[in-house]
C-alpha cells in the first residue's frame, strides 16, 4: 500500500475522543488494520479447528490420534480399500468418501487417521507455543525489571547471563538436551520432568528464548526508569516492588503483548524443529513437527502427509506474526512512524494503520 | 546371534569362485596375491559406504550386531572363520588363523589347533598363540555379550566372575603355535563359536576397555584407520597382509578395492538418493519402506538384490518383574500381538511367525500357539490381574523398528496397560537395554539373526539363565527356567542330528508356552549398490554381512 492510498484512511486523532482509554484507541487502530484482523480471524479458526479434535475424533473419524488401523479395510462406493497395503503403503485422502474417516488418509504404515492426528497435533503444538511463550515472557519481564531497575551489578549479571544464553546455538543445545532427557527425564533441583513429557520441549524453549524477549524489554525498562513518573513514585516513598510492578510494568504492557504474540510463533517453530529432529514431542504423541518427520519418510508417495502439517505451522506462525505486527502498530503507532521516518516513508501521524 | 537393524543381503559367489579358479590357472600369481579376490574386476578404488547407524561397538571382543560384524569381519580373523559364500555355504566353518580345523579328542572336550606361522598384526607385531587366551580373557573382562559361548572352557566361568588370574583351560605354546582348549563338557557348537569375532586374537596388552574410538590392530586384509563413533570410520589395506598374512592364508580373499570410507547417514531416503546418484557405492541397511518397491522395480538384478534371512523379530518381556513375571500376562500379550499387522508395518519385509526358531533353522516346525485374539488376551489378563500395570516399552529409532514399537505400545494400551514408549538411538539401543541398571526395562523390541546354523544359537545366548549378564545382556527377558536351562545345556553338548532337531522343536514349544517373548516375524533384507559396483560378485555372508573383499568397481 502506498502513501496515497493510506492518506484516504481517516486519521485517528492521537488524543482520541473524550473518555476513550489508550486500550480502546489501540483496539480501534488494530481493527482498521484489515490484514491483521484477517489473520487474527485465521488464527482463531486454527484454534477452533484444533479444539474441535475430540468432536471430529469421536463423531466423524471414530478413532483416537494414536489408534492404529494397519489391517482395517474401508468400504467406499462398494469397493474395499485397505488402510495399509501389504507393501506398507498408507491410504491417501478419502475426503468425505468414507464418511469422514481417513479424511486426509492414514499417517504411516500404522494406519492412524491423519486428520485426527493433525487436530490433536495442533493442540500439542499450540499448547507448547502458548505455555512456553507465557513462561518465556514471565521470566523475561521479571529479569528485565530487575536489571533495568536496580542497574549496577544486578544488571551486569543478568545482562551478561542473557548474552551468554543468546550466544549459544539454541537448536543444537535443544537437540542435545531433548535427546539426553528423552531417556531418563530432566531434573533441575527439586523439579523433575519425566522422559517423553511435553514439558521437556516446553522447558527447553522457555529457557532458550528468554533472552530474545528479555533484552529489548530491559532496554525499555532502562528508558522508562528515568522518566518523571518513576522519580515521582520514588519521591513519594514507593518501594522497589511497587515501582517495578506498579509503575514500570503497566507501561510495558503494550510491548509485552506484542512480544508474547511473536514469541508464540517463534516457539512453535522451534518446537516443530525439535520434534522433527526427534528431540521434542515423543511418539506416539503427535505435534505438527513430529507429523512432518513421519511424513518426510513417505514424501515421495504421500507428500501431503508432510505438506499439510507444514502448511498448518506456516499459517499459524504467519498469522501470529502479522497479528503481532498489527498489535505493535496499534499499541505504539509512534514506533512505526519512527521506523518509517528513518526509511523515508514517514506519513502524517495518525494516518498509519 | 547379533541383531540386525539394517541390511542383510547376499550372494553370488559362483562367479567369484569361477573367476578365482581361472586366475589360479595363470600360475603362481594367485598365491602371491593372497587368494581369490572376487574376480577379474577393476583393482583399486575406495568404496563409499553408508550405514544408517553406527555399530554397537567397533571392538572385536564387544560387538554383537550385524553392523559391527559387517564392519570388522575382514579386519579381525579368528582361529576359525566362515567360508566366503552365500546361504549355507557361508555358514561353513573353515580354518582362519589356525592351520586346519581343530583336532577334537577326550570325548569332545579337548580342541587342539595350531596357529599358521608368520602371521602379523596390522601394526607389524607377530601373532602369537598366547594372544588367543588374551583375547578370550579380554572378552570376559569387558563383559562381552558373547561370553556365554565360552563359559564351558575349564576355569572360564570362575574367570568371568573374578576376572583375576587366567583361564586354566587354555594352554598355548608360542614356539609351536599350539593352542589347546579344554572344555568342562562336550559342546557341539564350539567349532562354530571359535569362528566368531569375540575370540579373534588381538595383541597382548590391548586395553581391557571399549576401544570403539581406536580399534586394536587386526590380522585381516583390511585395517581400520580411523573411527569416529556415531559418525563413521575408514578402512585401508593392512600393509602386513600382503607382506605376511596373505602368504600364510592363501585361501583367504585379498579383495580388489583399496579401502572404504563409511559414513553414517540416518535418513534412509537420503541414502537411496545418494546411491542412485553414485555418491555412495553401497548402503548397508535396506531402503526405506516408501522407496522399497520403487528401488526393487528399477534396480533388481542390476543394483538391488533381495535375500531371505534366518532371523526372529520379537518383543521381549522382563520375566523377573511384574507384570510380566506371570506367564498368563505374557501369553495374553502373545495373543494380542498380530504378526499380520506387523508384516505391513515392515512393508512386507517380514513374514509372520510366533516362535523362537525361524524357518530354515534345523528344528523349526511351525507353531501356532497364539492365533491373534484380542478378546482372549483381555480375558487372560483379567484372570492374571497383575498388580502393576505401568510399563515402559522400548524400541530403537531405525525404521520400521520404531513403528513396530509404536504398534506394540498401542496393543499394550488396548490391553489395559499404562504405557510409556521410549525410542532410543539405534547406535546404542542394545547397549542400553542390555544394561541391567537401566530403569524400567519392562518390554520392548529386539531381533536375532543366526550366528551359525544351529538352533542352540537361538536358545543359549537369548533364553538360558546362565546368559543373564549385568551389562551387554542378550537375555533381555531375564528368562531363567531351570528345566529349560537344563535342556539347553544338554542339547548344547550334543552334535546336531535328527534326534536333537526333534528335541529343539519340543524346546521351542516348551519355551513359547512360557512365552518370554512375543515373536512376530522373520526378516527379508536386501543389498543396494550404485551403478559403479559389480553387484554380481558381492557376497553376503549370513554371519558377517557383505564382505568388503567381494566388492569391485565396474571396469
Amino acid at each position: 500500500m502506498n502513501s496515497t492510498n493510506r492518506a484516504a484512511v481517516p486519521a485517528e486523532p492521537e488524543n482520541g475522543s473524550a473518555g476513550s482509554g489508550p486500550w480502546l484507541l489501540a483496539l480501534r487502530r488494530f481493527l482498521r488494520n484489515r490484514v491483521a484482523v484477517a489473520f487474527l480471524v485465521l488464527f482463531f479458526l486454527i484454534v477452533a479447528f484444533v479444539l474441535a479434535a475430540p468432536l471430529w475424533a469421536d463423531h466423524v473419524a471414530h478413532t483416537g490420534p494414536n489408534e492404529t488401523h494397519t489391517l482395517q479395510k474401508l468400504h467406499v462406493d462398494g469397493k474395499v480399500r485397505e488402510v495399509v497395503t501389504p507393501e506398507g503403503k498408507p491410504i491417501g485422502p478419502q475426503w468425505f468418501e468414507a464418511d469422514g474417516k481417513f479424511f486426509l488418509g492414514a499417517d504411516s504404515r500404522l494406519g492412524r487417521d491423519e486428520m485426527v492426528r493433525l487436530m490433536y497435533g495442533g493442540r500439542t503444538s499450540l499448547f507448547i507455543g502458548f505455555v512456553s511463550g507465557f513462561i518465556t515472557t514471565f521470566l523475561a519481564v521479571v529479569l528485565a525489571l530487575l536489571a533495568g531497575y536496580y542497574r549496577g551489578w544486578v544488571d551486569a549479571v543478568i545482562a551478561r547471563s542473557l548474552d551468554v544464553l543468546w550466544s549459544l546455538p539454541v537448536l543444537l543445545i535443544g537437540i542435545a538436551i531433548g535427546t539426553a532427557s528423552a531417556l531418563g527425564g530432566l531434573g533441575i533441583g527439586p523439579i523433575f520432568i519425566p522422559g517423553g513429557s511435553i514439558w521437556i520441549p516446553i522447558f527447553i524453549i522457555s529457557i532458550f528464548y528468554t533472552p530474545y524477549v528479555a533484552r529489548p524489554i530491559r532496554g525499555e525498562v532502562l528508558s522508562l526508569s528515568e522518566k518523571e513518573f518513576v522519580e515521582s513514585a520514588v519521591a513519594q516513598g514507593a518501594g522497589p516492588l511497587r515501582v517495578m510492578f506498579g509503575e514500570l510494568l503497566p507501561n510495558l504492557a503494550s510491548t509485552i503483548v506484542v512480544f508474547f504474540a511473536l514469541n508464540i510463533a517463534n516457539n512453535m517453530l522451534f518446537e516443530a524443529a525439535l520434534s522433527f529432529l526427534g528431540a521434542g514431542v515423543q511418539p506416539p504423541n503427535s505435534s505438527w513437527g513430529t507429523m512432518i518427520s513421519i511424513g518426510e519418510e513417505l514424501l515421495t508417495t504421500q507428500p501431503l502427509l508432510a505438506i499439510i502439517p507444514g502448511v498448518m505451522i506456516m499459517l499459524t506462525v504467519l498469522s501470529l506474526n502479522i497479528v503481532g505486527d498489527g498489535l505493535r502498530d496499534a499499541l505504539d503507532p509512534r514506533s512505526k512512524v519512527r521506523l518509517e521516518a528513518k526509511t523515508g516513508m514517514a506519513e502524517p501521524e495518525g494516518a498509519s494503520v | 546371534m547379533k541383531k540386525v537393524r539394517a541390511a542383510i543381503a547376499v550372494l553370488a559367489f559362483a562367479a567369484v569362485t569361477a573367476l578365482a579358479l581361472a586366475s589360479c590357472g595363470s600360475g603362481s600369481d594367485s598365491s602371491s596375491s593372497g587368494g581369490s579376490s572376487g574376480g577379474e574386476g577393476k583393482q583399486g578404488g575406495t568404496l563409499n559406504i553408508t550405514y544408517a547407524s553406527f555399530p554397537d561397538y567397533m571392538d572385536p571382543q564387544l560387538s554383537y550386531t550385524q553392523e559391527g560384524w559387517s564392519a570388522m569381519g575382514e579386519v579381525y580373523i579368528p582361529l576359525l572363520t566362515y567360508e566366503h559364500g552365500e546361504g549355507s555355504k557361508g555358514a561353513e566353518v573353515i580354518p582362519g588363523l589356525a592351520k586346519e580345523m581343530p583336532k577334537i579328542s577326550n570325548g569332545g572336550k579337548t580342541y587342539t589347533l595350531f596357529l599358521r606361522p608368520g602371521l602379523k598384526y596390522s601394526n607389524g607385531e607377530p601373532v602369537k598363540a598366547s594372544d588367543f587366551p588374551y583375547a578370550v580373557e579380554r572378552m570376559f573382562k569387558v563383559n562381552s555379550g558373547g561370553s556365554t559361548f565360552y563359559t564351558s572352557i575349564v576355569g572360564a566361568e570362575k574367570f568371568a566372575k573374578t576376572k583375576q588370574g587366567s583361564i586354566p583351560g587354555i594352554k598355548t605354546n608360542d614356539k609351536t603355535g599350539e593352542i589347546q582348549i579344554e572344555l568342562e563338557k562336550p559342546r557341539g557348537t564350539f567349532a562354530n563359536e571359535l569362528g566368531l569375532m569375540f575370540v579373534a586374537p588381538v595383541p597382548k596388552g590391548t586395553p581391557n576397555e571399549d576401544l570403539s574410538a581406536s580399534p586394536p590392530p587386526g590380522t585381516g586384509p583390511y585395517m581400520i584407520t580411523k573411527s569416529q563413533p556415531g559418525r563413521g570410520w575408514e578402512v585401508a589395506r593392512n600393509p602386513y597382509w600382503e607382506k605376511a598374512n596373505s602368504k600364510a592364508m592363501p585361501d583367504y580373499p585379498t579383495g580388489l578395492i583399496d579401502g572404504a570410507k563409511v559414513t553414517i547417514v540416518r535418513n534412509p531416503q537420503t541414502q537411496v538418493n545418494d546411491i542412485e546418484q553414485g555418491k555412495y557405492d553401497y548402503m548397508e541397511n535396506p531402503p526405506p519402506a516408501d522407496r522399497y518397491t520403487e528401488v526393487k522395480e528399477n534396480f533388481e538384478g542390476t543394483q538391488f538384490r533381495v535375500e531371505p534371512t534366518i532371523s526372529t523379530y520379537y518383543f521381549w518381556m522382563n520375566t523377573q518383574e511384574p507384570p510380566f513375571d506371570d506367564a498368563k500376562v505374557r501369553q495374553a500379550v502373545n495373543y494380542a500381538v498380530d504378526p499380520a499387522a506387523l508384516e505391513r508395518v515392515y512393508s512386507g519385509q517380514i513374514k509372520g511367525t510366533q516362535q523362537i526358531l525361524p524357518p530354515g533353522m534345523p528344528g523349526y516346525e511351525k507353531l501356532e500357539l497364539y492365533p491373534h485374539d484380542m478378546e482372549k488376551a483381555k480375558e487372560l489378563l483379567k484372570e492374571a490381574n497383575p498388580s502393576d500395570m505401568d510399563i515402559t516399552v522400548w524400541t530403537d529409532t531405525e525404521s520400521p523398528n520404531n513403528e513396530a514399537g509404536e504398534y506394540y505400545e498401542g496393543v499394550l494400551k488396548e490391553l489395559g496397560f499404562n504405557t510409556k514408549l521410549k525410542i532410543l538411538n539405534a547406535d546404542n539401543y542394545f547397549t542400553v537395554i542390555g544394561n541391567q541398571s537401566t530403569p524400567d526395562l519392562d518390554t520392548g523390541f529386539s531381533d536375532w539373526f543366526q550366528d551359525y546354523p544351529h538352533p542352540n544359537d537361538f536358545f543359549e545366548p537369548l533364553l538360558a539363565g546362565e546368559s543373564i549378564q549385568p551389562t551387554n545382556n542378550q537375555n533381555f527377558g531375564n528368562f531363567n527356567d531351570p528345566e529349560v536351562n537344563k535342556e539347553i545345556a544338554k542339547l548344547g553338548e550334543e552334535q546336531l542330528g535328527s534326534e536333537q532337531e526333534a528335541a529343539y522343536t519340543e524346546l521351542d514349544k516348551e519355551v513359547m508356552e512360557e512365552a518370554p517373548w512375543a515373536p512376530y516375524g522373520t526378516r527379508t533384507l536386501s543389498t543396494f549398490v550404485s551403478s559403479a559396483i559389480n553387484l554380481e560378485n558381492v557376497i553376503y555372508s549370513p554371519t558377517f554381512g557383505a564382505y568388503l573383499t567381494s566388492f569391485e568397481f565396474n571396469e
